[in-house]
């Protein structure tokens, strides 16, 4: 079953002037349940664009995105919300928690915002799953780079999405602390998640099943890096 | 969210950043706690001068009749009135008007001097009919009241105020002692209760009472009065009757239109529903500056708000990102302005009631507090933090979260 379709996504901005910008042009492809996908392509080639869109953070100008066979494309901004609140979790290059929250608190943001009661327990467990649990009190500006963003990891867990989205992810890390931000995210496929990476890095890129490569907007290559296994 | 979760949130943002929200509600602090004190410093003056015109009058269930066209103001001695008001006219509006419960006459001069051996005082010298007392409610603290007999005999006798006892007797006991009223001697039967000070802060205690009838023969050898006192047996029916005394006056005096009364008819209650009146205006000028206060203290509240929603453009992005609707984001701004402006408004009550309290011991007055006004204070915070608080939640929760999640 396929988590993502995208069918001819096409994204244009316009430019404070006026000037439309064409981010993405006929872009079109599948990822199925279970995938680990990364994305590379130049700088502002489209990667963060496209991933907006897989996100349902933005809506595409033309073609249509499904996402779990849904069209998702035409859907209002309150929808849009609901799915990201329950199926969709976020890992950005800037680890973006609230500076003035701790922790556990950051981790537990996502959950404000499904109707549920809240539930410290869940986050107390998250944040021991990606090896924080004794950080749980410190304030985000009080965590390296790398613990940001296992908190981070932490957050986009919250909710249980089945799809988790990172935007180069360990651009503002360095090589230790990246590499264990990847071995967490790529033990997150296991139970069925698919993730989808944006990344410069080959090295990171080698962690995923598969490869898309976006050149001026539009896909150049799509290539299996190992081979990839219906869990 | 939840009610309890968007208020938690807007708690923890305010106290973490305790600075800003200190500036934040200063605004309102200083409007509603200007609101409070002053509605009830304005309140305990108004609710002693209420206790003094009672002190004064004795009761409101009256009217007072007193000579000349517009006596309104002052206290005139016999001397100086018209010779208008007669001894008949009491009776004569006891027997002719329906309503009146009791009648009494009174005769005054402050200009007369009152001694003992060698201490000599000056105080307010009234003539009055024996019911006087009855109808202010009053019995004296220390031996007798003058009766209808002291009146019928023109007994030579009185009744003085505790200020008269003090400066004349000091420790003395004043009972069966002879005084001197203007040289005539009279025997004093009785100390009048205290009654404190009246309008102004003049004590009503300075004075001194002697039956009427010995007044007018024995002592000022006058035939008229300066007040008749008109009880009612219906406070509420005091325009009518006051009607009817001034139609049965003017067939007494003869007085044919166009010519003016020779008399004039005071309400008590007229006076203070005037007192209540100016009390409100008051309280309306001073809602209104409180009011503009509170409203500065809005405008406050709104300009950090924006400034704050510049500044958390990044943390609005993250929570659109991971689900919040522009509803979640609208409700957590603005239940950040309007807890800050009702603890703004909090805090400006207990001040305003403490300065109101300060402010009343000051003068030696109650502390009274004005609830009503208070209640609206602290709905006024409320309100002023939501309308203020509306356009910064609406710009916050109209934030592109690609926008503002862009590195
Ligand atoms: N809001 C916008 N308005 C106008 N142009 C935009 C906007 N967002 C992106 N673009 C343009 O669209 C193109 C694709 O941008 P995008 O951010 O998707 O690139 P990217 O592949 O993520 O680049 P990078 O590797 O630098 O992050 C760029 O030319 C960029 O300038
Ligand atoms: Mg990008």
């Amino acid at each position: 079953m396929n988590v993502i379709e995208a069918i001819h996504l096409a994204r244009t901005y316009r430019r404070g002037d006026g000037t439309p910008v064409a981010a993405l042009r006929d872009i079109s492809f599948t990822i199925a349940a279970g995938e680990f996908v990364v994305i590379r392509g130049a700088s502002g080639s489209g990667k963060s664009s496209l991933l907006n869109i897989l996100g349902c953070l933005d809506t595409p100008t033309s073609g249509e995105y499904r996402l779990a066979g849904e069209n998702v494309s035409t859907l209002s901004d309150d929808a849009r919300s609901h799915i990201r609140s329950k199926r969709i979790g976020f890992v950005f290059q800037s680890f973006n928690l609230l500076p003035r929250a701790t922790a556990i608190e950051n981790v537990e943001v996502p959950a404000l915002y499904t109707g549920a009661a809240p539930d410290r327990a869940r986050a107390r467990s998250l944040l021991d799953r990606v090896g924080l649990a004794e950080r749980a009190e410190h304030f985000a500006t009080e965590l390296s780079g790398g613990e940001q963003q296992r908190v981070a990891i932490a957050r986009a867990l919250m909710n249980d999405p089945p799809l988790l989205l990172a935007d180069e992810p360990t651009g503002n890390l360095d090589s230790a602390a990246g590499e264990s931000v990847m071995q967490l995210l790529a033990s997150l496929q296991e139970g069925g998640r698919t993730i989808v990476l944006v990344t410069h890095d080959e090295h990171v890129a080698s962690f995923a099943d598969r490869e898309l490569v976006i050149r001026d907007g539009a896909i150049a290559s799509d290539t299996a890096r190992r081979p990839w296994r219906q869990p | 969210m939840r009610a309890s979760q968007v208020i938690g949130l807007a708690w923890r943002s305010l106290a973490r950043s305790k600075l800003r929200s200190f500036f934040m509600m200063l605004g309102v602090v200083v409007g509603i706690a200007a609101l409070t004190a002053l509605a009830s410093v304005g309140e305990a003056t108004r609710q002693e001068t209420m206790r003094q015109f009672k002190r004064m009058l004795g009761t409101f269930d009256t009217l007072t009749i007193r000579p000349g066209a517009n006596s309104t103001r002052g206290m005139p001695s016999l001397g100086q009135v018209e010779p208008s008001l007669k001894f008949g006219d009491g009776p004569a509006i006891a027997t002719g008007v329906r309503g009146v419960k009791r009648v009494a006459l009174v005769q005054q001069a402050f200009d007369l001097d009152v001694s003992y051996r060698n201490e000599t005082t000056v105080p307010l010298v009234l003539g009055v009919s024996s019911n006087w007392a009855d109808i202010r409610g009053e019995a004296a603290a220390h031996g007798e009241h003058l009766t209808e007999d002291d009146d019928r005999s023109l007994a030579r006798v009185a009744v003085i105020g505790v200020d008269v006892a003090r400066t004349l007797f000091h420790d003395e006991d004043p009972l069966g002692r002879t005084i001197r009223i203007a040289d005539v001697p009279f025997q004093v039967k009785g100390v009048m209760a205290p009654r404190g000070s009246g309008p102004g802060g003049a004590s009503l205690d300075n004075v001194l009472v002697i039956p009427v009838a010995t007044a007018s023969k024995r002592l000022f050898n006058r035939d008229y009065l300066t007040t008749i006192v008109v009880q009612l047996d219906d406070a509420d029916d005091s325009d009518r009757v006051a009607d009817d005394v001034r139609a049965l006056l003017r067939e007494r005096h003869r007085i044919i239109p166009p010519a003016q009364d020779d008399f004039t008819v005071g309400s008590p209650r007229a006076t203070l529903a005037q007192i209540a009146k100016v009390g409100t205006t008051l309280s309306k000028v001073v809602t209104g500056v409180a009011m503009i206060a509170t409203l500065i203290g809005g405008a406050v509240i709104m300009s950090l708000m924006l400034i704050g929603v510049s500044e958390r453009r990044r943390e609005i992005g993250v929570r659109r990102a991971v689900g919040a609707t522009r509803r979640d984001v609208l409700q957590q701004f603005l239940a950040e302005a309007a807890l800050i402006s009702v603890l703004g408004g909090a805090i400006g009550i207990a001040i305003g009631m403490g300065g109101a309290t300060v402010g009343a011991l000051l003068q030696k007055l109650p502390p009274a507090y004005m609830w009503p006004m208070i209640g609206a204070a602290a709905l006024l915070s409320l309100l002023v933090g939501i309308a203020f608080g509306l356009y910064p939640a609406w710009k916050a929760a109209n934030v592109d979260p690609i926008e503002a999640l862009r590195s």
